[in-house]
């Protein structure tokens, strides 16, 4: 039977122990070009986990719409009390039918944007979300099996959305343009000035490296440049909100607004490798 | 070893829970950590051992399925599970309130272990006051939510002892 100062000893050396060994993980994925580094066992976990992660959102989209649903009947029978149930009846029937509009709406979207597109690419729903409030990822259910591969761009009808990072047979993790580890190439659309939007953990994109004399003005539209390999050129990223520079800044910052809407995403469109042009 | 099986998958299932139906939860910025408040279980329920195991098994789980750099959470939630376990022997469990203080102290003990990693380490880039608001009122979320999961968990853990016993 160890003595109690031995086993005091012994869990405060396991804790250190752990201390340093979490550093040394995180160390390492410094190193990683997204700062992520997924060896074989965190690949098994994510495979094993991702079905289940699946069934899981699957049956709390189910929740939540009857939820919604429930909701919805509720608010109609306050606002029409007077009319009865053959008004409440249309109008649950209408809240019925106003998702899968909505749905139809958003898909329609997407497929006119995928058939304008030169590129050959996968339409993914998402399954999972990053919790945490400073990083950005969702998860994906397309994988290598759809032909997906790592660093392959996602859009969608509005305008890009971020790469992916990791790839499963079945999943795939995108990595979203507000996430801190996203560096974007871009240009403004008017003036052809070039900068990088580099993602803050916040709604909105930091442009950085804009040249101190270079012509930028609220509203103005920025794209990718199709530099650094990833990102084809000429995909939309948002739209510039401010523009700012210090006394003594050699660069000029702007802040943009991503053009999709990274918080509500529901499907999206990655562009694979093989119809990439900068790629080929 | 039955009970660790246990808590491997409770852990995923929080894990899994977190990713899925607690992540469009963040009214005010804030959210619920459901690992956490396992971690905190564990660690009031076993001691500072245990606490610090599962707080690391749990963090590393988190990393990977929530796409952050892998090791914020492992150190993050391995110190949260160690503070916990120091709690086990000297606080009275049967105290109605322990649960939330100590969901609420050890998420704003796990969010400064994990801010200061990530700043540390340089991925992590937030400003202050931000920080400070999200991080109390998910404190104050995993207050609230920590006396249920806390007396389900010890209700469990005894039905798991009992089984244990009759094996014996």
């Amino acid at each position: 039977m160890p003595s109690n100062s031995l086993l005091r000893r012994r869990r405060v050396a396991l804790f250190l122990v752990l201390c340093v060994v979490a550093l040394a993980v995180l160390t390492a994925q410094l190193r990683a070009p997204d700062q992520r580094r997924l060896g074989w066992a965190g690949l098994a976990v994510e495979i094993v986990l991702a079905p289940i992660t699946d069934a899981a959102a699957y049956v709390g989209n189910t929740l939540g719409g009857a939820w919604s649903a429930l909701h919805e009947i509720g608010s109609l029978r306050t606002e029409n009390a007077r009319l009865a149930a053959e008004v409440a009846a249309l109008r649950q029937e209408n809240a019925g039918l106003r998702p899968a509009a909505q749905e139809n709406d958003r898909l329609r979207a997407l497929l006119g944007f995928k058939q304008q597109q030169p590129f050959a690419t996968v339409a993914a729903a998402v399954i999972g979300r990053d919790p945490s409030q400073w990083f950005s990822s969702v998860l994906v259910d397309r994988g290598s099996r759809a032909g997906v591969r790592r660093n392959d761009p996602a859009v969608t009808a509005d305008g890009l959305v971020g790469h992916v990072i990791e790839v499963g047979p079945g999943w795939s993790r995108v990595l979203l343009l507000l996430d801190p580890r996203s560096a974007v190439g871009i240009v403004v659309t008017r003036s052809r000035e070039p900068g990088v939007a580099e993602g803050q953990g916040q709604p909105a994109l930091r442009i950085r490296y804009l040249a101190r004399d270079a012509d930028v003005q609220p509203g103005d539209q920025i794209v990718t440049s199709g530099l650094g390999e990833i990102f084809p050129k000429n995909l939309v990223v948002g739209t510039v909100l401010g523009v700012s520079r210090g006394a003594g800044d050699m660069f000029q910052e702007a802040v943009v607004r991503p053009s999709a809407d990274l918080f509500h995403l529901e499907e999206l469109l990655i562009i694979v490798r093989g119809g990439f042009p900068t790629a080929q | 070893m039955i009970r660790a099986g246990v808590y491997v998958a409770l852990t995923a299932v929080a894990a899994v829970v977190q990713v899925t139906w607690l992540s469009g939860f963040h009214p005010g910025g804030g959210g619920v950590d459901l690992l956490l408040l396992v971690v905190m279980s564990v660690g009031l329920l076993h001691g500072p051992e245990e606490g610090t195991l599962i707080g690391a098994g749990g963090g590393l789980l988190q990393d990977v399925v929530n796409g952050v750099p892998i090791g914020l959470g492992l150190g993050a939630n391995l110190c949260a599970g160690f503070c916990a376990g120091i709690g086990e022997g000297r606080l009275y469990l049967e105290d109605i309130w322990l649960p939330a203080l100590a969901g609420f102290a050890l998420t704003l003990v796990r969010n400064a272990v994990w801010i200061g990693i990530g700043h540390l380490a340089g991925v992590v880039s937030v400003a202050p006051l931000a920080v400070a608001r999200v991080v109390v009122l998910s404190a104050c979320y995993n207050g609230v939510v920590a006396m249920p999961v806390f007396y389900w968990f010890r209700r469990m853990d005894r039905a798991l002892e009992r089984t244990f016993m009759r094996a014996r």
